[in-house]
This record gives structure tokens, C-alpha cells and sequence, in this order.
């Protein structure tokens, strides 16, 4: 096998294996349901796990690549280098296109194969049975792409060491991030595709009714809340890794991510509705539908080259693959929905705007916007080009205009939302419940205006802050006080966790966008300077060498404790030069030291730039919140509401926590 | 499914009539967006050759610096002589890899004497200027280096990605822009061309 | 109790719009002071895209063109003869539209601003008729049927869970 080493071979072997296996495990659960015979749904089970072990095997052989530096592989020569350390030579498998596939492709099998665990014994339902075929057959979509467009395991020929084999970018190289936030973040965007899969069954098998839902509801919470958190950790790294003191630039890669997660939030807050009231059952279809297709859609314009992105590590062929399958998913997704229109139609009617129900819709309309405004902005210079050929951007002004408004809106509704009753609220009972919280809303704008902050829309980003806290606390108290510690489980209180974690992360990024203040200074060794009260001496400016890279760092003693040393590194390989921030981390504000070009050890002179960023930490710890939230939302409360109360029965004025 | 024109359907009672309505203009919508992504170019979109610039047929941008040796320079007393500026960065590889072109093109030039063009190099920005230094000697390269300390020049020229070279007229007018690598003979060229539309009118 | 109660209804939420509108005046009005040279820099290098890395500001960006920029960006303003839309105005006129970060409210560009705005008008006015509507067949009312067909559907909803 002369052409490819043993690597190559095992690769390509069990990526054919696994492309088998979930063909025909398609093929055979499809003709089985269809035929209804029981013998052939069984013998699916094994196909799923074939094609589970045929992506473990081709990760772990592309990692066994890696680790060994074989060169013979053409990925390993694009991604590997000689001296890349263990950990970011581990992580090199994701630091590419080709890898990050089969990174997915892992993944996507993980899912599948949990699903075909989960519902063994109803495998023989054709909703289960339609949802599997849906999740094979996009296996089988990634298993080709692992071996056709994005092939791996390609042969590499000699590697000519004076160009290849120079390790990964090195932004992908400085940061234990780098180990978590990929992984994350594709659990939740591959997530989604098992709750796409059973509203794909729902609408085959034509039961829309409210039985699917509660398959994919903890579903859909779980990949939610691995974006959630993948996405965060994401701003934290372009925090620590970009050196200009930013967590979120709108960039496309940035909102191919968040555009999953809008209408993901949506979901999972108008699929209550459905499951209360059973209504929005199209919209709800939709969401989903169009949550899946985003990943795609947001993973074709970021690989594909057609907007161009800080993030985007590589560009490839795949673009018009992965358009295709947008337009398939599309497609078939409609052209369902409206087959099953007539079945669609949902009996109930809502009473009130002021009610739980109305805010979920009022929740809907304005994510749904948001989706709309970020994909809008994110491909409207595409649109530009291919109608006058010209060449313009649409960057952040745009992007913190739109959003600004929206967030604030949908703070207020946060706010108001978790105290309505089903059906219609009464003024009276608006006043009481609301009272408290909105004092909270108050407390924090008077908080904020004490210490300083200043501007209309951060000022109303703070109160209703202040605000959708006191009423997601409210929430908590009195669900605690009745049933302890449990009185955290559950939907509706591990939502109002999430809420809280929601709450922080936009307070923390209203204070860091508005009240950052930056300084540039240029120092010799010795110099101390003053900036927002704080002293920083330049202790010393040193060259420093790794095995892969080398640099220079200053040392500046802030409040002459301990000192930061912000760096420029140069990776020999790539020949690119790298900034890295050193930041001292607070609970009311971060000191993010960044050492700017024309510094010079020679001479002893620094160019440091210091960032005074507020309230950053909340960030994280809000990011954190929502993933502690979403654990909590997943285990079941302890009174469920029994489903047979009647859910049209009047509201009693006193509290209804559970709801 | 992007279009918020969605949420309208589900809630509608008589989407008997509104229906067909919606679901043509979602794919409608869908359908175009579609085509602008399938028909959208993809990969680099940095040219090398003639480009355009606002700056073409005007006067140049006033540049007043000093050369690398300490020398006063001032673009608009190069008037009289064709002047070829060429912006460069010792970091960059494509610059480094044109310079023997640009060192033959400087004797070309200085064997046609008083007439020939007059080859200025312009640093980018915070270039380190030793490097710059041992970059000449090394490589040769006896024109004028001009510092841009500044970044006015880089800027009022528009050159983002070096390396860029522009032809300046003897009245002081830039008549070409060339992005990216350019070879001797090319340069020669050009020079003569915009001398011989010169000289026509 | 009772008190508490009272509390809750008009004088306390009188007292606390009060405080709210006392602080939103005062903290709005003291953030007209004029931005600093350091500001103005900021504020408009963030409007400019690097004209050659990838979804960088100019703000963000260590390229040597977009040092170039911020330098030239920090003379204009220190010169103090444009206003911040015409400095930005001048570096995308040397390095094309691609620059600007903004997009323009004017042409075929101003769609970007007017469909999210038309998409809202939209959404609203659906929800209003179909508040309407929902309001008019609001007047049905269960009967015994529809709670028996209600109990059988959530029975079956609840084994399907299989919990």
C-alpha cells in the first residue's frame, strides 16, 4: 500500500466503513418502517454503532497521525509541526477545515448512537424511527464530506520541511481555550440536529401533535446549552488570545454561532407554549428547521471563503457541498410542513398579550428579528456584490446599533415575563408581583449612577437588568422556600438560573463596551506611570525563546505588586507575529496590559498599551450560570404539574410558582 | 428561515387565505437568498497588477518626510522628473522578492541619465528602520529610502498591502497604480507608456 | 399586611418612577461633556475596517496599514479641522467602501436598516390581527368533550415519555 502509510489507510477505511454503515442504516430502518417489519429495525442497531466506531476510529487514527508526526498525511504536514507542544499538537486535529469535520463527524455519531441507545425499545414507533433515518442520513452526509471535499486522511507526498509542517495558526496555539471551546461549542451546534431529527419525524409520520416535543425538549436545552457555553468560552479566548481587550466583534465565524443560538433560544421558550396551549406548532417546526440550517449555512459561509473572517483558519472546496445541503434541508423541511399543513392547524387561541403565552411571543418576534438583523448584516455585502459588484462590509457599528435596542427589549421582557400567569394577568396582580423586581431594576440604576456610569442605553440596559434579576430571584426565593434545595430544579427555576447567568453576561458586556478606557504609553525601563488610578512601572523588557517561537515581553508591576507581562512572540514557522495580553482579572474591572510593536529590549523601551475594562468577569461567571442553569432546567422538578390539571381553569391571584 | 414574516402563519386563524401567501414569499425570499450565495465569489480577493484609485489623473498627496540618510524630501519638488514611489516593508516577503527587479530597473533608469525616472522607496509605518538598513546593504539599492513615521503617505496613497508602486508624471500627477510584485521589464514599460501619452498631449 | 399591600399599589410605584426618571435624567445629561481626542480616536478607528486582514477594526488590527491609519486618524483629530464622519469619510475614500464599517443609510445599502425595520412592522401588525382574531374565537368554550379528548391526549403524552 504503497500510496498511502498505515494512517492513511486505517483513515480512509473506517471513515468508508462508517459512510456504509449509516447508508444502509438508513436504508434499512427507512424500508423497515416503511415495510413495518420488525426484524430489520433491530439489526439498525448495529449499523449506528458500526458507523459510531467507523468516526472514533478515524479521529483516534488522525490523532495517532498527529502525536507521531506522520508526515505522510497531507493534514498532518498542514496543521503539524515538529515542535508544536503536546497540547496544541492534540488540538491541531480541530485547528483546520479537515479536522474540524471530523471532529463533527465524532460527534454527530455520539448523538446518533446515544439516540439509537436512548430508544431501543421504541424503535419500532415511525416517529422514533423517521428521526433516526434523519440523523443517519446526515451522518452519512458528514462521512462523505470527511471522505470526498475534505479529505483528511489525503496522501501528503515528501513534505519539503522549508514550507510545510509548520504547526497550526498560531492564534490556535496560545491558549488552553483552545482545548475546550471547539469541542463545546460543536456538541451544541450538532446538538441541535437531534431535535431537527424528531420534528423531521413528527412531520413524516404526520403526528405533530405535542408527542415529539417532549423527546426533543431536553434535547434541544442540552446543545443550547453547550453553545452557551462553547460561545462564551469563545469570547474568552478572543479575550485572551487577540490583544485588543474585545470578547465579541460581530465577526461572521462570531455570528455564524449566535444565529443558531437566537433561534434556539426562541425554541426552547415558544415550544412552551406549544406544550401548554398547543399552538405555534408551525412556528415551532420552523425554528427548529431553521436552527439546524443555520449551523450549515453558517459553517458554508465561514469555510467557504465567502466572507472573510479572522476566524476562518482555512478555506476550502466544500462551500457549494454544504450550500447544497442548506438548500436540501430547506427544502424538504417546507415542502414537509406544508404536506402536513392540514394537520398543522393548532385549535387553541391566546387571550392576552399580557400573559406567559403573549410574552413567549413578544420573546419570538424579537429573537427572530435579531436572527434576521445578524444574518441580514452578516450576508448583505454578498447581496451588494452580486447585484452592483461592489464591495462593501457591515461590521460592528451596525451590528451594536441593532442589538442595543433588541437587548434592552428583550431585558425588559425577561423582567416581566417570568412573573405572568398563563392566559391573561390582571393589572392588580402585575403591580404586586412586579413590585419588588422592579425596585431591584431601580436599586440597580441608582447603584450605577452612583459609581459613575453615564449614557442613556446603558443606563436602561442596567435598570432592566436590575430588573429581569429581581424577578428571575423572585422566582428562586419563593420556589427555594417551599421546597429547599429542589425548588432550584426544574424548567422553570433552572431557566431562571440561566436568566440570572443571561442577566450578568449583559450587564458585563453594556459596562465593558461603554466604559472601557485605554491608555498607549511608551516607557524605559525603570519608568512608572499613572492611569486610572493605578501605578504601572516597567520593571524590565526581555527577549524570551521557545522551541516554536520567539519574543519579547515586558514586566510591568501594577501598584508595584506583582508583574504582567504582556508579550509579542514571533512563531518562527508561520513567520507571523503574535500579541499576548496579560490581564489581571477583578470583580469590577479587568487591567488588560497588551505590549504594542516598536518596543525594543535593546534600548529598554516599551510601548505598553493598558485596557481598564469593567465588570469583564461577569461574563465568564455568566456564561458558567447558564451551563449550571441548564443542568438544573434538565432535571425534573418535584411538582410537576400533573398533565391531566386543566390548563384553562382561571388563574387564582395567589403565587403559581410552579409553573 | 430567517424571514419574520413566519411568525405571522401559525398564529393565523384563516390560513386558508393568507397561507399560500406567506409560504410563497418565505421561499421566494429563500430561493433568492440562495442564488446570491451559489453566485457569491469565493477566495482571495487581493489583485496583482493595474488597479484603480481615486488618485489617478490629480495631483499627488503632499508627502514631506526624510530619507533614511537624513535628507530633507518633499514629492512636489520632484516635479520636472518622472517619479516611481514604491512602497515597501522589509517584512514582507513579496516586497523583499521584487527588490532585484527594482535594483535593475534604478540602473536601467540611471543609464538614460537626466531623463530617466526618479525610484523613491516608502516605508509603511513603524518598519524598523535597522532592518530596513540591512536590507539595502545586503540586497543593494542605491535610491532614496523615504520614513513615513506618520503613516500620512501609506494613507493618502491608499496602500494597505505593500508591496504597491505608483507612477507620478513630471507635473506632479499620479498616472498608475500597480498592486502587488512587479518585474524590471514590466516597470520600464509602463514608465514608458504613460511617457509617450505624456509627450502626445 | 396591609400596609405592605397598600405599599404596592400607587405610591410605591409612583415613588419608584420617580426615582428611576430622577436618575436617568441625571446620569443622561452629565454624559453630554464632549469625548476626548483619545475617544474621538477610538470611536471612529472602530468604524473602519482593516482594509487587509479579515474582519479586523482598525481599532483591533497590528497590520501596518491599520497602524498607518490610527496614526493618521489621531493627527486629523489633534489637527481638529473634520468632524469624525468626514475623517472616516476621507480614509475610506483612499481605501474603498470595503473600509467602512457602516453601512450607508442611502441607495440600495439602506436596506440593511429598512428591512429589519419593515420585518418588525410586519411582526407587529401580524400580532395584532392575530390578537384580533384570537379575541373573536376567544368565545369558545371547552365542554366535557373537549376535556375528555384533553385527559387522553396528556395520558398518552405522559407514557410516551416513558417516565
Amino acid at each position: 500500500m504503497l500510496a498511502e502509510g498505515v494512517n492513511g489507510l486505517f483513515g480512509h477505511s473506517a471513515l468508508i466503513i462508517g459512510l456504509a454503515a449509516s447508508v444502509f442504516g438508513a436504508g434499512a430502518l427507512a424500508t423497515a418502517t416503511l415495510l413495518k417489519d420488525q426484524r430489520l429495525v433491530r439489526a439498525v442497531q448495529g449499523y449506528v454503532w458500526v458507523a459510531l466506531i467507523g468516526a472514533v476510529l478515524a479521529v483516534v487514527v488522525m490523532e495517532r497521525a498527529l502525536i507521531t508526526r506522520d508526515w505522510s498525511i497531507a493534514y498532518v504536514q498542514k496543521v503539524g509541526s515538529p515542535d508544536t507542544p503536546p497540547l496544541f499538537n492534540f488540538t491541531a486535529l480541530w485547528s483546520a477545515l479537515e479536522g474540524s469535520i471530523l471532529l463533527w463527524l465524532l460527534l454527530l455519531a455520539m448523538y446518533t448512537s446515544i439516540v439509537a441507545r436512548r430508544y431501543k425499545a421504541r424503535m419500532a414507533d415511525p416517529l422514533v424511527a423517521w428521526a433516526l433515518v434523519t440523523m443517519l442520513v446526515v451522518t452519512a452526509f458528514f462521512f462523505f464530506l470527511a471522505l470526498g471535499p475534505t479529505d483528511a486522511f489525503q496522501a501528503g507526498g515528501v513534505p519539503d520541511f522549508a514550507k510545510c509542517c509548520k504547526g497550526p495558526n498560531p492564534l490556535l496555539q496560545n491558549h488552553i481555550l483552545v482545548l475546550f471551546h471547539p469541542p463545546i461549542l460543536y456538541l451544541g451546534y450538532v446538538g441541535f440536529t437531534v431535535p431537527f431529527a424528531f420534528a423531521i419525524g413528527a412531520l413524516v409520520t404526520g403526528r405533530v401533535g405535542e408527542g415529539w416535543l417532549v423527546e426533543t425538549r431536553r434535547w434541544a436545552l442540552f446543545a443550547w446549552g453547550f453553545l452557551t457555553v462553547g460561545i462564551v468560552l469563545g469570547s474568552w479566548w478572543s479575550y485572551e488570545v487577540l490583544g485588543w481587550g474585545g470578547v465579541w466583534a460581530w465577526d461572521p465565524v462570531e455570528n455564524a454561532s449566535f444565529l443558531p443560538w437566537l433561534t434556539g433560544t426562541a425554541y426552547i421558550h415558544s415550544v412552551m407554549v406549544q406544550e401548554r396551549r398547543g399552538m405555534l406548532r408551525v412556528w415551532n417546526l420552523s425554528l427548529l428547521v431553521a436552527t439546524f440550517s443555520l449551523t450549515i449555512l453558517g459553517t458554508f459561509l465561514t469555510r467557504s471563503g465567502v466572507v472573510n473572517s479572522v476566524h476562518a483558519f482555512s478555506d476550502s472546496t466544500i462551500g457549494p457541498y454544504l450550500l447544497g445541503a442548506f438548500g436540501v434541508i430547506v427544502a424538504v423541511s417546507l415542502g414537509l410542513i406544508a404536506w402536513r399543513g392540514d394537520r398543522l392547524r393548532s385549535p387553541g387561541a391566546i387571550d392576552s398579550p399580557i400573559s406567559r403565552e403573549g410574552a413567549f411571543l413578544a420573546n419570538n418576534v424579537l429573537f427572530t428579528l435579531f436572527a434576521f438583523v445578524v444574518l441580514l448584516g452578516t450576508v448583505f455585502p454578498l447581496i451588494v456584490e452580486a447585484k452592483d459588484n461592489r464591495q462593501i462590509a457591515v461590521g460592528s457599528p451596525f451590528f451594536d446599533t441593532m442589538a442595543a435596542p433588541i437587548g434592552i427589549v428583550l431585558l425588559f421582557l425577561m423582567a416581566v415575563a417570568p412573573v405572568l400567569p398563563w392566559r391573561k394577568a390582571s393589572t392588580e396582580l402585575l403591580r404586586t408581583r412586579l413590585f419588588w423586581p422592579a425596585w431591584c431594576g431601580a436599586g440597580a440604576l441608582v447603584l450605577a449612577v452612583l459609581l459613575g456610569a453615564t449614557g442613556l442605553q446603558p443606563l436602561l440596559a442596567f435598570t432592566f437588568a436590575g430588573f429581569a434579576g429581581g424577578s428571575a430571584m423572585r422566582q428562586l426565593v419563593l420556589a427555594t422556600r417551599r421546597q429547599g434545595y429542589r425548588g432550584l430544579l426544574g424548567r422553570t427555576n433552572g431557566g431562571m438560573v440561566v436568566h440570572l447567568g443571561v442577566i450578568l453576561i449583559a450587564v458585563g458586556l453594556t459596562a465593558s463596551n461603554s466604559y472601557t478606557r485605554a491608555g498607549e504609553f511608551t516607557m524605559n525601563k525603570g519608568d512608572t506611570v499613572q492611569f486610572a488610578g493605578h501605578s504601572f512601572q516597567l520593571n524590565d523588557v526581555v527577549d524570551f525563546t521557545a522551541p516554536n517561537r520567539v519574543g519579547i515581553k515586558a514586566l510591568v508591576a501594577i501598584d508595584g505588586g506583582q508583574a504582567y507581562a504582556p508579550a509579542i512572540s514571533k512563531y518562527t514557522a508561520q513567520g507571523m507575529d503574535v500579541g499576548t495580553p496579560s490581564v489581571k482579572t477583578g470583580l469590577r474591572y479587568d487591567i488588560y496590559l497588551t505590549l504594542e510593536n516598536g518596543s525594543k529590549p535593546s534600548t529598554g523601551l516599551a510601548k505598553v498599551k493598558i485596557f481598564i475594562k469593567p465588570l469583564i468577569v461577569w461574563i465568564w461567571v455568566g456564561g458558567l450560570l447558564c451551563g449550571f442553569g441548564t443542568l438544573l432546567a434538565a432535571f425534573p422538578g418535584k411538582h410537576r404539574r400533573r398533565p391531566t390539571d386543566p390548563v384553562s381553569a382561571p388563574v387564582p391571584l395567589e403565587e403559581t410558582v410552579d409553573v | 428561515m430567517s424571514d419574520t414574516e413566519v411568525p405571522v402563519a401559525p398564529v393565523e386563524p384563516a390560513r386558508r387565505r393568507v397561507a399560500p401567501f406567506v409560504v410563497l414569499a418565505v421561499v421566494v425570499v429563500l430561493a433568492a437568498f440562495f442564488v446570491v450565495l451559489a453566485t457569491s465569489s469565493s477566495g482571495p480577493k487581493d489583485k496583482v497588477g493595474i488597479v484603480d484609485s481615486p488618485l489617478l489623473g490629480r495631483v499627488a498627496p503632499t508627502v514631506r518626510s526624510t530619507t533614511l540618510d537624513g535628507v530633507p524630501f518633499d514629492l512636489a519638488r520632484r516635479k520636472g522628473s518622472w517619479v516611481v514611489i514604491n512602497f515597501f516593508n522589509s517584512t514582507c516577503g513579496p516586497c523583499r522578492a521584487e527588490h532585484p527587479e527594482l535594483v535593475k530597473f534604478s540602473e536601467q533608469q540611471q543609464g538614460f541619465g537626466d531623463s530617466g525616472a526618479e525610484l523613491y522607496t516608502m516605508l509603511q509605518i513603524n518598519n524598523d528602520i535597522d532592518a530596513v538598513n540591512k536590507f539595502f546593504s545586503d540586497n543593494g539599492g542605491d535610491w532614496p529610502i523615504v520614513r513615513d513615521d506618520d503613516g500620512t503617505t501609506n494613507v493618502a496613497f491608499g496602500v494597505a498591502l505593500v508591496p504597491e508602486t505608483f507612477i507620478v508624471n513630471p507635473d506632479g500627477v499620479v498616472v498608475l497604480r500597480w498592486a502587488g510584485e512587479i518585474d524590471s521589464d514590466m516597470l520600464s514599460r509602463l514608465v514608458q507608456q504613460q511617457r509617450d501619452i505624456y509627450e502626445a498631449t | 399586611m396591609s400596609s405592605a399591600a397598600n405599599l404596592k399599589r400607587w405610591p410605591g410605584w409612583v415613588l419608584l418612577f420617580l426615582v428611576v426618571a430622577c436618575f436617568l435624567a441625571y446620569g443622561t445629561a452629565k454624559d453630554a461633556g464632549p469625548l476626548t481626542p483619545e475617544q474621538r480616536v477610538e470611536e471612529i478607528t472602530k468604524h473602519i475596517a482593516c482594509p487587509v486582514c479579515d474582519g479586523e477594526t482598525v481599532y483591533e488590527s497590528a497590520n501596518p496599514a491599520s497602524a498607518a491609519i490610527r496614526a493618521e486618524v489621531k493627527a486629523q483629530v489633534a489637527a481638529g479641522l473634520r468632524s469624525d464622519d468626514e475623517i472616516v469619510a476621507y480614509v475610506v475614500q483612499q481605501f474603498g467602501e470595503q473600509t467602512q464599517l457602516l453601512p450607508k443609510a442611502s441607495g440600495f445599502d439602506a436596506l440593511v436598516w429598512m428591512l429589519p425595520a419593515a420585518a418588525l412592522v410586519c411582526a407587529g401588525v401580524g400580532l395584532f390581527f392575530a390578537f384580533r382574531r384570537w379575541k373573536r374565537n376567544a368565545d369558545a368554550i371547552p365542554d366535557d368533550d373537549d376535556r375528555a379528548m384533553v385527559e387522553k391526549a396528556l395520558a398518552a403524552e405522559v407514557n410516551l415519555d416513558g417516565s
